[in-house]
Formats: C-alpha cells, structure tokens, sequence
C-alpha cells in the first residue's frame, strides 16, 4: 500500500510536470500584450526592455528551468494584467479560501441530504417517498440550473429579508448560494444512491440476510448502504475538491468574490502568469482528487487491494 | 415408525402477478414434513420446488402471493402471515435456509465472522466476546481450519467450497429446526459436493434438524434424502421414501427423471432426454400436467387430474396408470435395470 502510493505520487508528479511544460510552451506562443497593462502606450524599446527584464527574450529551455527554479521556491510570479505587479500568490489567497468554505458547504448538505434521500428512496420504492423524490431529481436535472437559482435569489433574499449581494460577514447570506450549489450534487447523490441501493437489495446476500432473521431497516443500513456507496466514494474526494474551482454562475450571481470564472477571466486578458499558476492549482487538484479516490475505495472495499496487480477489480 | 409432523402444507397454490396475468406457480400443493428427516424436493428448472420453499419462510417476491392452502408450523398457520414482523419469527430462528450460490450469497464488505455473528445476535442475543466464541465453535463445526484467523477475513479470501461452509455456519447458529438448502452443491465443484453434503448430514445428527433439500440433481437424493418428493408444474406428481421413488417409480414423469440421468446412462447409448417443455403456468391446466409429454399418457390424462393413489403406506403417486381400470403398463427398460439391482444407491 505505502510502496503503491509512493509510485502513485511520483506518476502523478511526472503528469503535473508534463501538463505544466506543456501549458507553459503553449503560452510563449501567445501575444506579447498579456505581459503589459498598457501596451499601447510603450514604444519599440520599451517593450523590448520590459520583456528583457522579465527573461522572456531567453531562450525557451533557459525559461522553462527558471520557472521550476521559482516554483520549488513557492513563487507562482506576478500578475501582469489582472492585478499589475501583485503576486499571484496573494490574489489566490484571497479567493481560494471563500471557494472552498463555499463549496465545501454545499457538498456537505448535498452528502447529508442526497444519500439519505436516496437510501430512503430505495428503501420505499415505488411509494410515495420515491415518487416524490423522483420528481424532484428530475425536475433540477431538466431544468435549467439558471432558472430557478434566480428564483431562490429572488425569493430566498426577500424571505431571509437580506441583500442580494454576498456579504461573509453575515451568516444569512451563505444560506442561498450553498443551498443553490447543492441542489444539483444533492440530485445527483440521491438518484446515484437510489440506484445503486436497488441494485444491492436485489442481490443474494439480502436475500440470505432476510432469511437469517434480519429485519428491514437492519438490512437496509447494515447491510446494503455501505456496499451502494462504495461506488460512489470515488468521487467524493474529486468533489471536494473541485470546491476550490468554485461556481462561475453562482458567484457572479451574488457578486462572491471567489474562483469561479477566474481561469476564463485571465485567460481572455491573456494574463499568462495567472493562467499558469491556475492550471497548476487545478491539475494539482485533479490529481489528488483520484489518489484519495483511490484511497477511499480501499477503506471502503476489502475485496480491492492497490498493491497487488493481480486479485480485485 | 410414527415419525411428529413439524411442517405440513395443505392444498398450497401460489401466484405470481405478472405483466397483468396471474402465473400459477404452485397448484394445490399438500406436504407433511417429519421431525427429523430430511426430504428432498426434486423437479426441472421452473417446477416450482424453489417457489414453495421460500413461502415457508415469508419470501415470496413482491408480487407473488399464496393465494389459498395453509401452512401449518407447530400449529400455527403461517401462510397468514403478512407482515415482515410476523416472518421475523419464523425466518432463521425456527426456518433456516441455505442458498445456491457461495459465491455471491456472503456481503463482500463484511468479514465472515460479524455475518455469523449477526446470526449469533439475532436468535441467541449474544454479543461481544460470548458472541465471538460461538461463531468460532461454529466455523470449527463446519469444518474451518484456524477459525480465529478466518473469522476477521472477507468472503473473497474463501474458496467456493469454503464460502458454503460460512453460508452453513450462519444458518446453523440461527439456531433452527428445519433447515432448507436450496440447490446447495449446484455452484461447487463435484470434488466439494460431497464434503458439503455429508457435513449437512453431519450437523443434522449434531442440532437434530429437519432438513429439506431442493435440488435437480437425483445424484444428491440419493445420498442424502430419507424421502423424495417429485414436483413438476407446481404439483407433486410422486412421493415416497427413497428406495421406492429410486426402485419402484410410478409415475411416468419419475420414470424420464431418473432415465434423463446421465451418470446411469449406458455407455454406447444415446443419453434419454424428456421432449418438449414444461406447460405454460398462464394457462389453467386440465389434466396431468405432464400429459403432452407423456408417451403413456392415457386419454384421461389429458380431461382430469389424477388423484393420489397409494403404493405403499409411504408412497404415492398422481398419475392415472395406477387406476386399476388403467391398461396396464410396465416402466421403461431402464427402470427395471436399476430396479434389479444393477446400481447401488449410495455409492
């Protein structure tokens, strides 16, 4: 387990390096203007300075070894257009930590609401319970998610008698976006949970279960739920951590200062030190999002075992 | 011998709703089942045997019902039962059942020993350490080497034959009196049939069981049933002790069973199969139900079910040729070899 993870993690480094040679090569080809907020003021000499300064005139090798020099050293570069000369590091640090406290929330309520609603789901299925919960997975997965955040902001402000403009001093005023965020996950959980809860409860161990004396509702929590959420665990992680991406639709919404949107923001501005440092944050994030994946499912599962290539799934 | 009746069923019939049309699985099914024999049910694919066991214990799917007869366990009628609650009482503690596959009738996220252990819980009430020792004792029952160790691994660190062994174990510490093994041997290899079958006989003696075998395979009737009871289309066509169903078959049906077996086939002939299928259960069957396939079959056969006529105190059968008005007709060839003799029953 320890020696698969070891050689899991230096895989996973050897893809981040690739991805980030790849990124950084990519945004040498793109205009010049990103590395100056007022290019079309500078003259000739001007810009050949500034770009003498910056090492950028170097030669391509020479640039890609100084960047990992910075980069071993914590130093993600300065942002040249978003936030002129402010470190990369510091407008992150701005941003990031409302993200995830954001997203974190939302998948917290959708975990605890959407597997129960599931598992109850199964458990009564084809009763009222389910139909019921049926409608409403299939209401927030055919409508548009647009139209009814709208109407949570509209309603939700005025009932809560708050702003509509975020404001993390007040409490209140994470209720709706964490609310309208987990309304998707909590749909996808609870239809994912249901689905998987059925599939179990036909199985023959159920069957053996009853047999032996086991009650319904022993059956269902005892036996069934966490064999339906090993298949789900995999991506819970990944989940979470996507939280730090944020939700573009959400946070322009209520005006959150957070991630969402902010990779497609510096990337139109050309920004290419933001772009790097995010395609890092984010390549990082997937990654560890399926080791610990990886990770949940073996505590879950005994029957998988990562160390040995044969045995398992 | 009078032998204590612990379970009899009366006039049984079982439906099935399907796809808007009633299936009749069961047809009037009437069965005693003696304290401390064990009774095998034998029948094809699709003959009902595994149907009307699971109504003893209340596990019927959702959509199937009993919708007449009775059965009678330690007198009560628990076909009246219709609550999970009611089952809970019958279902492992007085009923066990052991099912067909190994392979997938153990949760694979659970160790062995806690799903021997929620047996232990749920019929003895015992828990922690007192709980541990009986799943022990019971994995050394079944005969599991090093029990301490196999008790904290997982099903798939089992073998088939091993898993079988665990789904025993956890019928037995149920604590029943009858125990119905559905199909036990079906999944496992021929080498590990027999182990499993005489470890079930072994702990028959030991818990003094009742124990109810199903199964297609008359190779494990003959090792291990007292009685044989012969099913096809949701009846019982034959019924008797193991010498007379094997020696003396009445019924036509019986006689193309045990004709079908290969491992008493003769080499050089052509192995005996039963042409045709089984009859559509949609259908209301007039008659004997194996009447089409049935090249004895008399004209009677096809207008009015036979009743039961007695052999022998112990054996019966439904089938007309045994109305003294019948012509008479003798059995295939090959039941008069097994009948001389020619093969031992429990080889």
């Amino acid at each position: 387990m320890i020696k698969y993870l070891c050689k899991r993690i230096a895989r996973s480094l050897l893809t981040l390096v690739i991805i980030l040679t790849v990124v950084f090569c990519l945004l040498r080809l793109m205009p010049i203007e990103g590395y100056f907020q007022n290019f079309d003021k500078l003259t000739e000499t001007q810009i050949q300075v500034g770009l003498q300064e910056m090492g950028l005139t170097d030669p391509l090798p020479v640039q890609i070894v100084r960047f990992y020099g910075q980069l071993l050293q914590g130093d993600l570069g300065v942002s040249r257009v978003y936030r002129a000369n402010v470190p990369v590091m510091d407008i992150l640090a701005d941003k990031i930590p409302l993200s995830i406290r954001l997203g974190s929330m939302s998948l917290l309520l959708a975990l605890i609401v959407g597997l129960p609603m599931g598992g109850l789901m199964a458990r009564f299925k084809g009763k009222f319970f389910d139909k019921f919960g049926t409608l409403f997975i299939v209401f927030i997965q055919a409508v548009p998610a647009a139209v009814y955040y709208l109407f949570i902001q509209m309603f939700g402000t005025e009932l809560l008698g708050i702003k509509m403009t975020f404001d993390a001093e007040d409490w209140r005023s994470w209720i709706l976006p964490v609310l309208s965020m987990s309304l998707g996950n909590i749909a996808y959980y609870g239809m994912w949970m249901r689905r998987y809860m059925v599939d179990e409860s036909t199985k023959d161990y159920v069957r053996l279960a009853k047999a032996k004396g086991a009650g319904g509702s022993r059956i269902t929590f005892r036996h069934i739920m966490r064999n339906a959420i090993v298949p789900l665990a995999q991506y819970i992680p990944t989940s979470f951590l996507n939280t730090v991406i944020g939700s573009i639709y959400i946070e322009s919404l209520y005006s959150i200062p957070g991630m969402g949107g902010l990779l497609v923001d510096v990337i139109k501005r050309s920004d290419n030190t933001m772009v790097q440092a995010i395609v890092l944050l984010y390549a990082t994030v997937g990654i560890i999002g399926l080791i610990l994946g990886d990770i949940l499912m073996v505590i879950l599962d005994p029957r998988i075992s990562l160390g040995k290539k044969a045995g398992g799934r | 011998m009078e032998q204590k009746t612990i379970l009899s069923i009366k006039d049984l019939e079982i439906e099935f709703r399907l796809r808007g049309k009633d299936l009749h699985v069961i047809r009037g099914v009437s069965l005693d089942v003696h304290e401390g024999e064990s009774l095998a049910i034998v029948g094809e694919s699709g003959c009902g045997k595994s149907v009307f066991t699971k109504s003893l214990m209340g596990l019927l799917d959702s959509n199937g019902k009993i919708a007449k007869g009775s059965i009678t366990y330690n007198g009560t009628d628990i076909s009246a039962y219709r609550t999970e609650k009611e089952w809970m009482k019958i279902r492992g503690g007085e009923i066990a059942m052991i099912l067909q596959d190994p392979m997938t009738s153990l949760n694979p996220l659970k160790t062995i020993g806690a799903q021997i252990e929620e047996a232990v819980y749920l019929h003895q009430g015992l828990k922690g350490a007192a709980a541990k020792q009986k799943v022990i004792e019971y994995l050394r029952d079944v005969g599991i080497h090093d029990p301490e160790t196999r008790y904290k691994q997982f099903p798939h660190e089992f073998s088939g034959g091993m898993r079988q062994r665990v789904v025993i174990a956890i019928a037995i510490a149920c604590n029943p009196k009858i125990l119905i093994c559905d199909e036990p041997t079906t999944a496992l290899d021929v080498t590990i049939q027999a182990q499993i079958l005489s470890l079930i006989n072994d702990l028959k003696e030991k818990y003094k069981l009742t124990v109810i075998f199903i199964t297609h395979d008359l190779g494990v009737v003959a090792n291990v049933a007292d009685r044989v009871v012969v099913m096809y289309a949701g009846d019982i066509i034959e019924e008797g002790l193991c010498e007379e169903v094997f020696f003396d078959p009445k019924h036509p049906y019986t006689w193309a069973l045990l004709s079908s077996l290969p491992q008493l086939g003769v080499k050089g002939e052509e192995l005996y199969s039963i042409k045709g299928t089984p009859p559509n259960l949609y259908k209301k069957i007039e008659g004997d139900a194996f009447a089409p396939r049935n090249p004895y079959a008399l004209k009677i056969d096809f207008i009015k079910r036979p009743p039961f006529f007695q052999v022998s105190p112990t054996h019966k059968a439904r089938t007309w040729l045994l109305d003294p008005r019948a012509p008479k007709v003798d059995p295939p060839e090959f039941i008069a070899r097994l009948k001389e003799g020619g093969y031992a029953l429990n080889e």
